[in-house]
């Protein structure tokens, strides 16, 4: 679907309890020839449709301009296009690969989590992790078949002090690291933003100084799914005994930061771990790793049932 | 747009290489269908690199077998398995491996040869061999239901190409468990602080296996 598909049928939801019949190609054609051939702000091209419609349609201005979008619960977004409202904590903080893009992650309330993400020209202030926002007038989206929640520029970030708790329900899944994903080990992150440097430079800030942090990101693989996890020093230190202190003194006796990420990958990848944590569509937020080994009586139990 | 990341499923050696049937799935994925029904893009394994061989002088193509209580996995790693290559040179046979991969199907002159090409290849210890054979058991048995039960298309095609034998697979798997079972059982007696003492002349250096364990005829008959 193009972005101008998008934005037509975020204006339909909100006529879709109206009286007032609008055409889609009549919006469609609109839209595609200001966002698509005169590369209209996409928000301006948005307003001036609604005003169009007011005007030409006879929709009530209200009904486009005010319509509150409803509070909702994370377990309750299963449609794509839906303009709503959430109160929910910033659980985790991704690397955005995209200049688009100002901030990816999960944010989570007791019902679920989910990905947010907040695009670059919504100009909205950084969320942090760990602290609660009313994330108001936000889209629902879906990609790669998940859903997720788009934060754009008609959209209000407002933090809140209210505690939100994280879904009661953990779930515990025994699996193997299959995979290291990129910017996994001894990495450096932006002294401004938090984001990961690629080649010294932050694609925010520039060239900064950095500091150094350490992480895995890994795909965990139990056979029947596979779940991205991310490790941070805490989850390594506990594993394999390795601090940020000791990942520096690594890099610096071997004159390269990629022997930690060599070691890491020695002693983690193949390995069964048994992680308790929270799902949000193919994402395993972890909140307890440790290695597995069965017991003789799990291979008692196997046999027996096959006499 | 980017598809959803292929599972990695756990089958013993003796169900992978008698795995010849291709299917297509949507797109350009290719799937191996096993005997039992399950379908392979891609696969964890683990057992002893029991050889690792260069594939001519200086190409560094590599040909690797790694047996598991069932039989053997052959693979194959060369310049497309870039993270597999950076870790060939310090493998040492014999040594636990596991390996993420690929499964590839050589057609032969008169028979099909069903290889790995791996993405990943780890050294790993005991535990993680124990865990993956009894999760692969389950993973067998579950399917070996399957079958029975005639459960889904992907087992109604295996009946059709394979004709297999469900009691054969279900003897490998209890064979592969009971020789496992006995290493656990040996480690959790060395791992108990009293009994440590009289277990102290128990030399438990490296993975202990019996050759005459393993299906070497293919390996005979070149
Ligand atoms: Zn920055």
């Amino acid at each position: 679907m193009s972005r101008a598909e998008k934005l037509t049928d975020q204006i339909l939801e909100k006529l879709k309890n109206s009286d007032v019949r609008v055409k889609r190609e009549d919006i469609l054609k609109r839209m595609r020839l200001l966002v698509e051939e005169f590369k209209v702000p996409e928000s301006e091209a948005v307003k001036t449709i609604m005003n169009y419609l007011v005007k030409e349609y006879g929709v009530p201005r209200e009904e486009l301009f005010e319509r509150e979008s409803p509070l909702v619960k994370i377990s309750e977004i299963v449609k794509p296009n839906q303009w709503i409202s959430l109160k929910a904590k910033v659980v985790q903080l991704w690397d955005s690969n995209s200049p688009n893009v100002s901030q990816v992650g999960l944010i989570g309330d007791e019902t679920g989590i989910i990905k947010f993400v907040i695009w670059a020209k919504a100009g909205m202030n950084e969320v942090e992790e760990g602290k609660s926002y009313l994330f108001k007038n936000v889209v629902t989206d879906s990609f790669q078949g998940r859903m997720q929640v788009n934060i754009g520029r008609t959209s209000k970030i407002v933090e809140i002090s209210e505690e939100i708790n994280l879904p009661p329900r953990e779930m515990e899944i025994i699996g193997a690291i299959v995979s290291f994903q990129q910017n996994s080990g001894l990495i450096k992150r932006c002294n401004i933003c938090k984001r990961v440097l690629s080649k010294g430079l932050c694609h925010e800030h520039g060239k900064v100084e950095g500091y150094d942090d350490l992480r895995v990101k890994a795909v965990l693989d139990d056979g029947l799914n596979s779940y991205e996890i991310i490790l941070n020093e805490e989850n390594i230190k506990e594993l394999v005994g390795m601090s940020l202190e000791d990942a520096i003194r690594i890099a610096q006796e071997n004159l390269d930061r990629n022997s930690v990420l060599s070691e890491l990958k020695q002693r983690l990848l193949g390995r069964y771990f048994a992680v308790k944590g929270i799902r949000g569509g193919r994402y395993l937020l972890v909140r307890d790793i440790s290695f597995h080994k069965p017991e003789s009586k799990d291979f008692e139990e196997l046999l027996e049932a096959l006499v | 747009m980017i598809r959803k990341r292929e599972v990695a499923k756990r089958v013993f050696s003796f169900e992978f290489s008698r795995s010849t049937h291709q299917i297509q799935g949507d797109g350009v994925v290719k799937y191996l269908l096993t005997p039992l029904g399950e379908r392979l893009n891609r696969v964890f394994i683990v057992g002893v690199l029991l050889e690792k061989e260069e594939i001519g002088a200086d190409t560094n193509f590599w040909r690797l077998r790694v047996s598991d209580p069932t039989g053997s996995f052959y693979a194959t790693v060369g310049k497309f398995q870039p993270e597999a290559l950076e870790i060939i040179g310090d493998l040492n046979v014999p040594e636990l491996v596991a390996i993420v991969g690929k499964p590839r199907v050589f057609e032969g002159v008169s028979r099909k040869l069903i290889s790995l090409r791996p993405e990943n290849i780890a050294v790993v210890d005991l535990a993680v061999r124990d865990y993956w054979v009894l999760e692969t058991a389950r993973r067998t048995l579950e399917r070996i239901e399957a079958m029975e039960k005639r459960e889904n298309e992907d087992a109604k095609l295996a009946w059709q190409i394979y004709n297999p034998d469900l009691n054969e697979y279900i003897e490998v798997v209890k064979k592969a468990l009971m020789s496992v079972k006995e290493d656990v059982e040996v480690m959790e007696k060395i791992e108990e602080p009293e009994r440590a003492e009289e277990e102290e002349e128990f030399d438990f250096t490296g993975f202990e296996f019996e050759e005459e364990e393993f299906d070497l005829s293919d390996l005979l008959e070149e």
